[in-house]
């Protein structure tokens, strides 16, 4: 601690802005884990909380995927010995159409048996809708809200509100607001509750229910009244405690949190880098103070241990300061998140507080400080490895290492060639895999300073063309210090690698949904019950595509019924369409199977898999999957794989025909509607709008709507890679200005000798700035370079072990165009600073700077 | 010839320190002269003043017929590089360039062509008798080899001035006698006027004149 307060803090004191600067990297690379994180929690948090405070009194809760299922499974759950209450439940978001309220949960359940399970603790209104259910059953426009909304939107006993229903616009009557506390809570408080029945006309559910909640009878364990409950229904249905629920939105979003992770971790990574320079850049400069402290009596433990603490300090201010960065970070983030998986998946979600995990929290203070103690490590062997005698000689503290290292070379082409080999050769081995990355990343890790050595030595005449004594001595001064250069030059290759990868990903993703987009949503008009594609809550009977087939200028009509379901533990997105009419229209190639797929699965002899579902699944061409549906377990073949990004998790395509027999369900969420030759679609569009006014809930929209929704939806989903891919860049030009600043200075005494030699300010300047550009420069090159391989892998990490989306590799060459002025800008803003304060200090000082 | 007429510097820090006050000198032409005075005299902060590296709070400086105050920072740059040549106590060579290179260098910031930097600092070296080591960083030098370096980078311009700040205060006897043999054999062939800021009284009886300093003021101005 003595150490600590008469030999470290002064050294902090007098570097201030380069203490800070060390500092940031782990702020980033903490604020970013920690944000992403606790963003995600409190998604996840706010769901379960949502889940448990609806659930009320039930034990477990019976689902079959979004699909709902028919009434008569309530009559089977009520039958069972086990069961001692079974209530139905149908539960929908609806937009409010009031502005910043969102949407309102609708949680519809038959009030006969439903008070058993929930408190319906109502402050205000007819008592006697409550006391009497049959009194609210009899009045099926009834609906009770929350004060907190009733408050918030001026609404009381007795309001009307308008709702948008299957049917046409009908008004509810608003007969009962319920106390704060409990079910109230959830979903933020805009909650409201209205009979069952009524809302299976509402949402056109027909006969189904989207749930029951159940209580099981004293006696009756919670394991085995799920097993009885899943021997009686079988594997279509899921049997769960409410508080297992939030698995569902967990998996969904699973491939977000693995990019944030991804993503944290390569901000740390590179935070290494910083603190790792910085580290080497201040034990050079205290050689002297080191050798002082040796002679004194210090041994090298006391000296290791000193720069350990050190950076183990920067590690843990940093750490403090990214925490809260962090949390700040995640109410926005939580706010942006909900709105994706409401966009994306469908899912709806209201987040309204941050949850703070104590684990998590810890978790993030320990990374930033190991982090920081192991970017500390080899400066501090260094500094205990400084021979006294050497260090206390004035003039002789100026070492500089000899070069490049042969051994490092020779390591980085073993472990390529070992890469290449296990890329090349260990295809089926998840582990070979990743072992097989991280040599590549590790091999170029150890190239990078010769590579920009030999960049930097390319560069080196036309710098000089450009200004032949500054380019020169910018040239000269980079390839002379192999170590600072590539340090600085290592450390925005690395951000770079990850923007090229993540805006490869991005690039791809977006040409293969516009791909897709264009060859199967080719329909001239997609009639909706709902505005957005992925919010699958209101249905339409079947018998609509007759009406809407007969209206003048129709050529065709097909019914599209699409639900998420679990296949094994994972969503998937079940996709009922005629598959013949499909095939007609939108085939797409097979990725594997026969042309003629849409045909047999038509015929009902199998079904169609995207091809990233079959990855994940590792399922192929002409398998027989057991498809769980409501009435059994379905052994179905698969008779083709086609790309498809219907749902991110993937989808499974089947025949109409048998999905309406399996799961007693002919309801349609989208009719796509082609027009006859020479019609106008928006005359048809019209004419439906028309014949439909009033009437019947519906959208129509065109295809270039529909494409500009799906364009619009893969932005929001990208967004998140977009801001990732921000946060790379600024990690790489806050890389650039700490390096850049230590760098120079570093050579203060050096700039020093060059005036007191002759050089003029504008040469000093000059050379400063053409060293940072020639450093952003080298810095790109390599970036663009690593990047292109670990696109490479981060595609196939995707398609194994994410999505598995098999993307085209694209290098985003659009994102690399932007880099190139924004890093270069960068650099040379980083070296304003620097440069006049080399150039505007005192040369006398400068030249006594140790 | 350098003139300086009431020349003061005081730095301002916590304390106000005064490191020459009202100071009056001149050398002429071709003179060899030592400032000699103890520690914090203020003979550095006299040769930094003439060698145009600081500025004085107070009178003037005349560099070879320049008066340095009314200059610009890169008015002062244009007289160093025309006019000195330094010689540093810790010969501050950049470490990173080998010998050729840092006696070029000076050379180099005049915009000179490579072949002719590299021909004319090979002559020097040579003539420092340090022809060998062109291809050597300062690290693989001994202290005497590294001034030998430093003063051949001094006289890469031939400058009319060379100023030598302790340039055997970090050498063994032996090697500062034979360092003191050269700057005088170079002080003669060229015919520079040298100043040269040393405690080392053999050094200073080496040279035609010396001047001592103490607190900021000479108080002794011998000539030989």
């Amino acid at each position: 601690m003595t150490l600590l307060r008469l030999i470290t803090w002064p050294y902090v004191r007098r570097h201030k802005l380069r203490t800070v600067l060390t500092t940031v990297g782990i702020v980033l690379g903490v604020a970013v884990f920690i944000g992403m994180h606790t963003a995600n929690q409190s998604v996840l948090y706010a769901f379960y909380k949502t889940v448990d405070r609806i659930a009320g009194k039930a034990e477990l809760q019976i689902t079959a995927g979004e699909g709902g299922f028919p009434e008569a499974v309530l009559e089977r759950v009520q039958g069972m010995p086990e069961v001692r209450v079974a209530v139905p439940v149908i539960e929908a978001p609806v937009d409010t159409g009031l502005k910043g309220e969102g949407n309102l949960l609708i949680l519809a359940v038959d009030m006969t048996g439903d008070r058993s399970l929930r408190d319906y603790d109502l402050e205000s209104g007819d008592d006697a809708v409550i006391d009497d259910p049959l009194v609210f059953l009899a009045q099926p426009d009834s609906l009770m809200v929350t004060r907190e909304f009733a408050e918030r939107t001026g609404i009381s006993i007795g309001t009307k509100v308008p709702m948008r229903t299957m049917d046409g616009e009908k008004q509810f009557t608003v007969r009962g607001i319920m106390k704060s506390g409990g079910l109230t809570q959830a979903f933020g408080g805009n909650l409201a509750v209205m009979d069952i029945y009524a809302a299976q006309m509402v949402f056109g559910r027909g006969r189904t229910f989207d749930r029951v909640d159940l209580a099981l009878n004293p006696g009756v364990s919670l394991a085995q009244g799920r097993a009885a409950i899943e021997q009686a229904l079988g594997p279509g249905f899921q049997v769960e405690p409410p508080a297992t629920r939030g698995q569902q939105i967990d998996s969904v979003i699973r491939v977000y949190s693995f990019t944030a992770n991804i993503n944290s971790a390569f901000a740390l990574f590179i935070g290494m880098f910083i603190i790792y320079n910085s580290f080497s850049i201040a034990v050079a400069q205290r050689r002297r103070e080191i050798g002082i402290l040796r002679a004194l009596g210090a041994s090298r433990g006391q000296i290791r241990s000193l720069f350990l603490i050190e950076s183990g300090l920067s590690g843990l201010v940093g750490s403090v300061v990214g925490l809260g960065c962090g949390v700040l970070l995640s109410r926005g983030l939580a706010v942006y998140i909900s709105g994706l998986i409401a966009g994306v998946y469908g899912i709806a979600e209201r987040t309204t507080e941050v949850a703070r995990d104590p684990t998590l929290m810890i978790f993030g203070l320990m990374m930033g400080v190991v982090t920081s103690v192991v970017a500390g490590f080899i400066p501090a062997r260094n500094a205990a490895r400084v021979d006294p005698i050497q260090a206390l000689q004035k003039g002789r503290g100026q070492k500089v290492t000899s070069g490049e290292n042969r051994i490092r070379r020779i390591a980085a082409l073993v472990l390529g060639v070992a890469s290449a080999g296990l890329l090349t050769f260990g295809q089926g081995s998840m582990a070979v895999f990743y072992v097989g990355f991280a040599m590549a990343v590790v091999a170029m890790l150890l190239l990078s300073p010769t590579g920009a050595l030999w960049l930097t030595r390319l560069l080196r005449p036309v710098l000089k063309w450009l200004r032949p004594v500054e380019g020169a001595l910018a040239a000269d001064s980079l390839i002379q210090s192999p170590r600072r250069t590539s340090a600085t030059v290592t450390a925005l290759m690395l951000s770079l690698a990850l923007v090229v990868s993540l805006g490869g990903i991005a690039t791809a993703t977006v040409g293969s949904v516009m791909d897709w987009t264009t060859a199967a949503l080719n329909p001239d008009l997609f009639v909706t019950a709902s505005q957005s594609l992925t919010e699958r809550n209101f249905r339409f009977p079947a018998a609509l595509g007759d009406r809407l087939a007969v209206i003048e200028g129709v050529d065709l009509v097909q019914r599209v019924r699409s639900h998420r379901m679990f296949y094994k533990g994972t969503p998937v997105m079940l996709v009922a369409v005629e598959a013949k009419s499909l095939g007609d229209r939108a085939r797409r190639p097979p990725v594997e199977g026969p042309p003629e797929m849409y045909e047999l699965a038509a015929e009902g002899k199998g079904v169609i898999l995207s091809d990233n579902f079959a990855r994940l699944q590792g399922l192929h061409y002409r398998d027989v999957m057991d498809l769980p549906t409501p009435s059994g377990v379905r052994k179905v073949p698969i008779v083709g794989l086609v790309v498809d990004w219907s749902d991110q998790q993937g989808a499974i395509l089947m025949d109409r025909a048998n999905y309406v027999k399996w799961w007693s369900d002919d309801t349609v969420n989208v009719f796509r509607i082609y027009v006859k030759q020479g019609v106008a679609p928006m005359d048809v569009r019209q004419r439906i709008i028309d014949r439909f006014a009033g009437t019947q809930r519906l959208f129509v929209l065109t295809n270039r709507e529909v494409k500009a929704w799906i364009s619009g939806l893969t932005e929001q989903w990208l967004g998140l890679a977009y801001a990732q891919i921000a946060i790379a860049v600024l990690v790489a030009i806050l890389g650039i200005v700490n390096t850049l600043t230590v760098s120079i200075i570093d050579r203060r005494r050096e700039l020093g000798v060059l005036q007191a030699v002759g050089g003029l300010r504008n040469q000093i300047r000059h050379t400063i700035w053409m060293e940072a550009i020639t450093i952003g420069v080298v810095g790109l090159a390599l970036g663009f370079a690593v990047g292109s391989v670990t696109l490479h892998y981060i595609l196939e990490m995707a398609k194994r072990d994410l999505t598995g989306m098999a993307l085209p590799y694209t290098f985003p060459w659009k994102i690399a165009a932007w880099l190139v002025p924004l890093i270069l800008g960068a650099a040379f803003v980083a070296a304003l600073w620097p440069a006049e304060s080399a150039v505007r200090g005192s040369l006398v000082e400068a030249l006594e700077y140790e | 010839m350098i003139i300086l007429s009431g020349v003061s510097k005081t730095f301002d820090g916590k304390r106000k320190v005064t490191a020459l006050d009202h100071l009056d000198l001149k050398i002429e032409r071709g003179d060899m002269v030592s400032i000699v005075g103890a520690s914090g005299s203020g003979k550095s902060t006299l040769l930094n003043l003439i060698g145009a590296l600081d500025r004085p709070s107070a009178g003037w400086i005349d560099v070879d017929g320049e008066r340095l105050d009314g200059l610009t920072d890169d008015g002062l740059t244009k007289v160093r590089r025309d006019k000195i040549g330094f010689i540093f106590q810790f010969f501050n060579l950049l470490p990173t360039l080998n010998c050729l290179e840092n006696v070029a260098l000076p050379l180099h910031l005049r915009g000179w062509p490579r072949k002719k930097a590299g021909d004319r600092a090979r002559e020097l070296l040579d003539l420092v008798q340090l022809g060998k080591r062109l291809d050597h960083v300062p690290d693989e030098l001994s202290g005497g080899e590294r001034q030998r370096v430093a003063i051949a980078r001094a006289l890469a311009i031939f400058p009319p001035i060379l100023l030598a700040d302790e340039p055997t205060g970090n050498l063994d006897s032996s090697t500062g006698a034979e360092i003191l043999k050269l700057v005088q054999d170079l002080h003669a062939r060229l015919n520079a006027t040298v100043l040269i800021v040393t405690h080392d009284q053999q050094v200073a009886r080496s040279c035609a004149r010396t001047v001592t300093l103490r607190d900021g003021r000479i108080v002794g101005d011998e000539r030989r």
